[in-house]
Order: C-alpha cells, then structure tokens, then sequence
C-alpha cells in the first residue's frame, strides 16, 4: 500500500527533515508516526501526497513510485488518497454538507451524485443531523469529522491524518482517534501522525517513532515511550 | 510483497464540464464586482496600452494604404538616346518589358511629351519657339508591381541598350518605404513595452481574487483538482478584463479617428487617408486579441505562485 525505501529529504534550506527512512505500510494497517516536534512527522505524510518531492530513496504509494509523477498526474494521486489536518481546513462561509460536497464538485462528479455521496460521508462520520451547520457553529471535533468526512467521500484506499487531534480537547481527540481508527474496519488504511502520548497508549496499535528525522522504532502493539 | 498486487486505482481524467463552466463564470463576475476599484484600474491600465497599439495599427493600415496608392502612381521614366531608329524602339520596349518587377510599359513619343509639357505649363509664347525645334527625347513610361523594388527596377531598366536615361521619384519612394519600416519596428516595440505593463497590473488585481480564495484552491489541489480546473475562473477574469478594455479602446479609437480623418482629409485631399469604416474590422480584431492575451497571461502569471505542484 504504502513504502518508503531509504528515503531522505532535505529541504532547499539545507535541513534535513528525513534521514534514510524506510517503511512498509500494508492495506488496513493502522499507523502511529510518533515523535516530537521537527522530527520529520509532517513531512513524510507531505512525501505520501506529494506536496513534498523525497531528495534521495523512492516513495510508493499503490505501487507507483510518487517522487516521479509528472504535475500533470499529483491530481490523479490526490483523488485516490484522503488527508485530515490539525486546523481542518474546512471552508468557513460554506456549511458542513457544502463543504464535503466541495471535493467532490472540483473533481467533476456529476450534480446529481453530490449530495448523496456528500451525506451518507457525513452519516459515516456521525454528523448527519449537523450537515447544514456552518463551521463556525460546529465544536472542534466536529469540525474535524467533516473535514474527515471530506477525506472519506471518494472512499481513498488511503487516509492520511497529520495532527488530527492537534486543536482539540482530551475527549474530542480520544472520539476523533476512534473514529481513525474504525475506519480501517473497511481496509482503508490510516496513517496518523500524533505526539499525543495518551490516546497512543491507549490504542495499542502499530507505532512508528521518528527522531530527528531517522526511525528509532517500528512496534506492533506499541507505546508512544520505550516501556522500561 | 503484498502492497504491491494490489494495484494502484485508476485514476481518472476529468474534463471540464459545462455546469462547471457556468459556476466558473459566475465566480469570475462575482469577484470581478468584489475588486471593482482595482478591476477598474486595471481596465483603464489596459485600455491605454491597447489605444497605442490601435493608433500603431491605425496608422500602418494607412501607411500601406498611402504606399499601394503611391505604387500605383509611382513611374520610372526612361528617356531614349537622341536618334535612336523608330524600328529599335519595338526591341527597346520588349527588353524593358521583360526586366522582373515591371508592370506597364507604355511608348510617350517626343509630340506627346512637348503637348503635355505645354499643357502643365499652360500657353506661353516661348511655345512657339519649341514647337519647331523640339527638344524632347522619345520615352517610355513604366508601372513598377512593387513601390519597394523601383530603385532595382531602375537600375535594371538603366542597362538596357538605347537607353539613355532614367527617373523617377527615388526620394519620395525610399522614404516612404523607409518610413513605414521604421514606424512599424517603433509601433511593436512599444506595443510591446506596454503589454508588459498591463499584464503586471491585470497579475496584481487578479492576485487580490487569488488571495481571497487560497483556502479553496489549497484545498482544490489537496482533494485532487487538476491545475486547469483551477485556473479556469482566473483566466475568464482576466480574459473578461481584457475584453473589456478592448472594448473601450476601440470605440474610442474609432470615434477619434473617424473625426481626424474626415478633418484631415478636408485639409489635405491629395492624400489617400483610409475611412473610419474601412479600419473598423482589423482595429477591432488586433485591439480584442492583444486584450483577451494580457488578461490571459495576467491571470496565469497570478495563479502560478499559488498552485504547488
């Protein structure tokens, strides 16, 4: 589903974000990427979307080596794969159905098939009796599941969350990781970046940890610390 | 190796449809009346950059004008050597006839010249004097195809054997030419140098609509929107720009010139100075493509900094 293979990265500024890392991901796994802050998190999500170009190793996703796209083709990438974010991103001025439709619009599916795509995401995300709710009335974890519901609606083999939980309170995150997480009940897979210690420990499920750009460790049933 | 049997999905290639078109107009408007104060200042940068190249093509459509009519006026004039046989004078003409870049040739025997002489000078009584011993040489006059090629055709006729001399208005001809060369080069260099001007401020209003709605193409391009997808309300924003100040700067064009060239014309009517009607079309034409290409341009310019991949 996914790989990485002896993958570095170093930005124009000379930083290096990643350091020879290497990862395999398989269909309905679900990942942890642990790590403090500037460990590399953000930018191996932005690798498997390609908003980032890996400076050595190969990236693949579904088996396409994404680092060799042409532009032409990221769009094609970005439509087969949902990604979440700490702030949302969600369209202030555009209600919570609208804004699911929204993704769905840009890539030219046909009117009629919008609205009940856009729903029955929101049904999966259990925010259909909000689904004409601006924004701005929607509490954070909420707003986090339309923006998951927005991930969700070309049901993507593949869900990347960076900082899912970043914005919110303990029960707020603790009910958006659950819903990560049942998620891969369909075999989507989910990668979810987090320095979020509590709801890792409580999860109990595979933990990739990075420091300083290198991975330090991969565990099936892991903790977010090294247990003593 | 199980990630890799399972396949990469397909992707699909969507094309523009015609509903999103319609919401791509209607986006474009709608910003188009939110920046009206910038639209406005860009239309207006525009319209001058399109009035100069109206007035450059203006004024070429009537520089070629003023040359084909001068073409068709323009004679060289060969004077044949004093006592040349009136039997030579059939071979004479043949040769001239056959030189490239000659159009009409016609035979103005030595009668024919004094008589025109006397009627451009009008009756004097020197005339009488002249009648009897006349001083004319036998000539020819010949039509030139081509008002550029009269000094070679000159020169050409020059070598034909019982030639003796040859004119014609060389000054008046290789200025012309000259002139309108030059104007030309001026005319596309400014035309230029302006273009560039109105595609910077078309990129600046334009930037203000991309500014205000970065969220929605960052989230366009996450969820997998092509890049022309996204373009698409930009350009007709500032094609529409374009349009506009097409628009503008040929109207007025038209109107001013249809006034000077009516009072010019009234001035000087020995010059061919084309109607107002007779501009309209190729105006119109080079004012809406320049226009429709600096909106264009403006508009790709300003999306480009915000589409990352």
């Amino acid at each position: 589903m996914v790989q990485l293979d002896h993958v570095s990265k170093i930005h124009t500024s000379g930083v290096a974000a990643l350091t020879d890392v290497s990862l395999r991901v398989d269909r309905g796994e679900f990942v942890f990427i642990v790590g403090p802050t500037g460990s590399g998190k953000s930018t191996l999500l932005k690798l498997l979307y390609r908003a980032e170009l890996p400076t050595h190793g190969r990236v693949l996703v579904y088996g396409r080596d994404v680092g060799r796209l042409r532009a032409g083709a990221v769009a094609g990438l970005r439509r087969t794969l949902g990604v979440v974010f700490q702030d949302f991103k969600l369209l202030p001025q555009r209600t919570a159905l609208e804004n699911v439709a929204f993704a769905l619009r840009v890539i030219g599916t046909p009117s009629t098939e919008i609205r009940p795509r856009a729903l029955q995401a929101l049904e999966r995300v259990g925010l259909m009796q909000r689904a004409n709710a601006m924004p701005a009335e929607l509490s954070g974890g909420e707003q986090q599941r339309v923006s998951i519901a927005r991930a969700l609606v070309n049901n993507p083999p593949l869900l990347l969350a960076d900082e899912p939980t970043g914005n919110l309170d303990p029960d707020s995150s603790w009910e958006i990781i659950q819903l990560l997480s049942r998620i891969t009940v369909r075999r989507t897979t989910v990668i979810v970046t987090t320095h979020n210690k509590t709801i890792v420990d409580m999860l109990r499920r595979r933990v990739v940890r990075l420091a300083d750009g290198r991975v330090t460790r991969d565990e099936p049933r892991g903790l977010y610390a090294v247990t003593v | 190796m199980r990630s890799r049997s399972e396949g990469s999905p397909v992707v699909r290639r969507v094309g523009v449809q015609r509903e999103a078109f319609a919401q791509f107009l209607r986006e474009a408007s709608m910003s188009f009346r939110r920046n009206g104060l910038m639209t406005a200042a860009a239309v207006t940068t525009v319209t001058v950059a399109l009035l100069t190249v109206g007035m450059a093509v203006a004024g070429s459509l009537n520089l070629s004008h003023l040359a084909t009519t001068l073409n068709a006026q323009v004679e060289i004039v060969a004077f044949v050597r004093d006592g040349t046989r009136p039997s030579d004078l059939t071979r004479i003409e043949t040769a001239i006839a056959a030189e490239p870049g000659v159009g009409a040739v016609r035979f103005v025997g030595r009668g024919e010249a004094l008589a025109r002489l006397q009627r451009s000078l009008g009756e004097s009584p020197a005339f009488a004097d002249l009648t009897k011993h006349n001083p004319l040489p036998d000539s020819f006059e010949i039509r030139v195809g081509d008002a550029a090629q009269t000094a070679d055709v000159a020169a050409a006729i020059q070598t034909v054997p019982g030639i003796h001399e040859v004119a014609y208005g060389a000054e008046v001809v290789d200025r012309l030419v000259a002139l309108t060369r030059a104007m030309r080069i001026m005319a596309l260099l400014l035309t230029v140098a302006l273009a560039v001007v109105a595609v910077i401020v078309v990129t600046n209003t334009l930037r203000l609509t991309v500014i205000a709605r970065w969220r929605e193409i960052e989230i366009m391009e996450l969820v997998g929107a092509t890049r022309w997808f996204i373009r698409w309300p930009f350009l007709i924003e500032g094609v529409l720009q374009g349009l506009l100040a097409a628009a503008a700067a040929g109207s007025v064009l038209l109107a001013v010139y249809a006034v000077a060239a009516a009072r010019l014309q009234g001035a000087l009517p020995f010059l061919p100075i084309l109607p107002a009607a007779g501009i309209a079309l190729p105006l119109m034409a080079a004012v809406a493509v320049c226009g429709i290409a600096v909106g264009a341009a403006g508009s790709f310019v300003a999306v480009r900094r915000f589409l990352t991949t």
